[in-house]
């Protein structure tokens, strides 16, 4: 299904080479000397787990394009529980990201380049548990609001915060000096925990925000996948019975 | 005139539409501003000449302002896009209307929706850096203005050229991204040439900036109300080159491909 957004997979990988080829590359002469030799590799790697954030995400807008279509009655009629056809959901929105991703992941990997095979593969193994936990947050919340304006114009805000408020961009010391308000959103985000995570797993181990590595952020992403797994699979499991999704 | 009153009092109603749409924006721009711009300010180098006079944020607030113009502006592509694939022109070509009031009227409708979006940004940027003298003030809303003309028409343009919703959003992205990330919004222009004559950035690219209307557009608030950049009247130049051609061709092609459709 998601191969159908071929404009979509398009649109994200100009924007990852816009990100990339201008705001990386010039980003990184603008910031202080004690960043700068790694910003862009740095940055690279942030770009990487916001790409598969936005792309776990989109699993919510099928939900909608479904009830619409009356795809739901088809998939309510078929043999599997209710509680295996939300897991499959999420972990299906999980996987198709890394579809859309693992090509980006291989380009930030000729960039930044790789020390460690075997903490890159225990990184990238634990990042399905983050895409997965993004694509339960995604159908919990569509299911919740039931309104696909609403859930757009939600989502749009939540990804601002939810990416702004996360050490995608910069190192958590950074934003602890900026504000500590922001640094306790960003210390506890689950963004922040799949970024450090990604660059511990790439060699990029100056300026990471959890000890110890890769345990902290590795705790923190299975607390995110189970949250979210459970909580999207009571709701939409509510929601599927009567019709509760129209 | 009364004509292209009605067709702009049109597309406000359809603005007014997507209120919720709208505040999601303002607030992605207020992240912007108010989370990235907040950290940058400490993560920017002292030694970048047009950081070192002022923060990060104060030389980023301009730049938003233009973003917000920018994404909002350009919305009338979208609607202008979705009238062409329901044949909702078909009853605007049956308005007595002539097809140049019709045209004029959604580019010039296009052009003050983005400029009431951008107003809240504007004042926030007027409150933070501090406000500009009169004439400087009538100078930005005229620059505003002319930009944001200009980017209505290539949006217009854009949503008439393309046949299909995922085409012009595909197209949208592509416009988007370029004439943001190479454009001094994000970062002073010296840098982007600065990398150009290193050889890293082509030439065109470093062109292209200088010639951006978003990086003039942002450049001119930031000459009046932080004094960096100086301002010169290529600022204007180039802004009212931008606003002209695609103005022209928005209105020509709008004329032209809503007749054969």
């Amino acid at each position: 299904m998601f191969l159908q957004y071929k404009f979509l997979i398009i649109m994200r990988a100009i924007w990852f080479a816009a990100q990339v080829a201008f705001f990386g590359l010039i980003a990184s002469r603008m910031v202080v000397p004690s960043l700068a030799d790694i910003y862009f590799e740095y940055y690279i790697a942030g770009v990487v787990v916001m790409m598969l954030y936005s792309a776990s995400v989109f699993i919510g807008y099928d939900i909608f394009e479904e009830a619409e279509h009356g795809v739901f009655e088809y998939l309510l009629s078929l043999p599997v529980s209710r509680k295996e056809l939300v897991l499959g959901r999420s972990i299906g929105g999980g996987i198709r990201s890394f579809i859309l991703v693992g090509p980006i992941i291989a380009i930030a990997l000729v960039v930044i380049g790789l020390v460690n095979p075997l903490n890159f593969l225990l990184a990238f193994s634990t990042l399905f548990l983050f895409a997965f936990g993004v694509s339960g947050m995604s159908i919990t919340i569509a299911v919740a609001l039931k309104s696909s304006d609403r859930f757009d114009i939600l989502m749009g805000v939540l990804n601002a915060l939810i990416i702004r408020l996360s050490t995608t961009m910069y190192p958590q010391a950074f934003v602890q000096d900026a504000s500590l308000a922001y640094a306790t959103i960003s210390k506890f985000n689950p963004v922040t925990f799949a970024s450090d995570l990604f660059r511990w797993g790439v060699g990029i181990e100056r300026y990471l925000t959890m000890t110890p590595m890769p345990l902290a952020a590795i705790i923190g992403l299975v607390i995110f996948f189970f949250t979210f797994t459970l909580v999207g699979v009571t709701i939409y499991e509510k929601r599927l019975e009567g019709g509760g999704w129209q | 005139m009364k004509a292209i009153l009605h067709i702009i009092e049109y597309d406000f109603r359809n603005f007014f539409r997507y209120k919720w749409w709208l505040a999601g924006l303002i607030s992605m721009n207020l992240a912007d501003l108010l989370i990235m711009a907040v950290v940058y300010n400490r993560m920017v180098s002292p030694e970048i000449a047009e950081l070192s006079l002022t923060s990060y944020f104060n030389f980023f607030a301009p730049g938003v302002t233009v973003i917000g113009l920018f994404a909002s502006a350009f919305m009338i592509g979208r609607e202008v896009n979705m009238e062409v694939r329901r044949q909702i022109h078909h009853y605007m070509l049956s308005l007595p209307i002539t097809r140049l009031e019709l045209a004029v009227g959604r580019l010039l409708a296009g052009g003050l929706r983005g400029m009431m979006y951008t107003s809240p940004l504007l004042l926030t940027t007027f409150i933070f850096l501090g406000f500009p003298s009169f004439p400087q003030f009538l100078g930005i809303l005229g620059a505003l203005f002319l930009l944001a003309t200009g980017i209505s028409g290539l949006s217009i343009a854009t949503a008439v050229s393309t046949t299909s919703f995922e085409k012009f959003v595909t197209a949208r992205g592509l416009v988007y991204y370029v004439l943001f990330f190479c454009s001094s919004i994000f970062y002073p222009l010296s840098l982007i040439q600065t990398l150009g004559q290193e050889g890293i950035m082509p030439q065109p690219i470093v062109m292209l900036a200088e010639l951006n209307p978003l990086s003039n557009g942002a450049d001119l608030i930031r000459s009046f109300l932080l004094g960096n950049p100086t301002f010169t009247l290529n600022m204007i130049r180039n802004i009212v080159v931008f606003s002209i051609v695609f103005a022209t061709s928005a209105t020509v092609a709008y004329m032209k491909i809503i007749e054969i459709r």
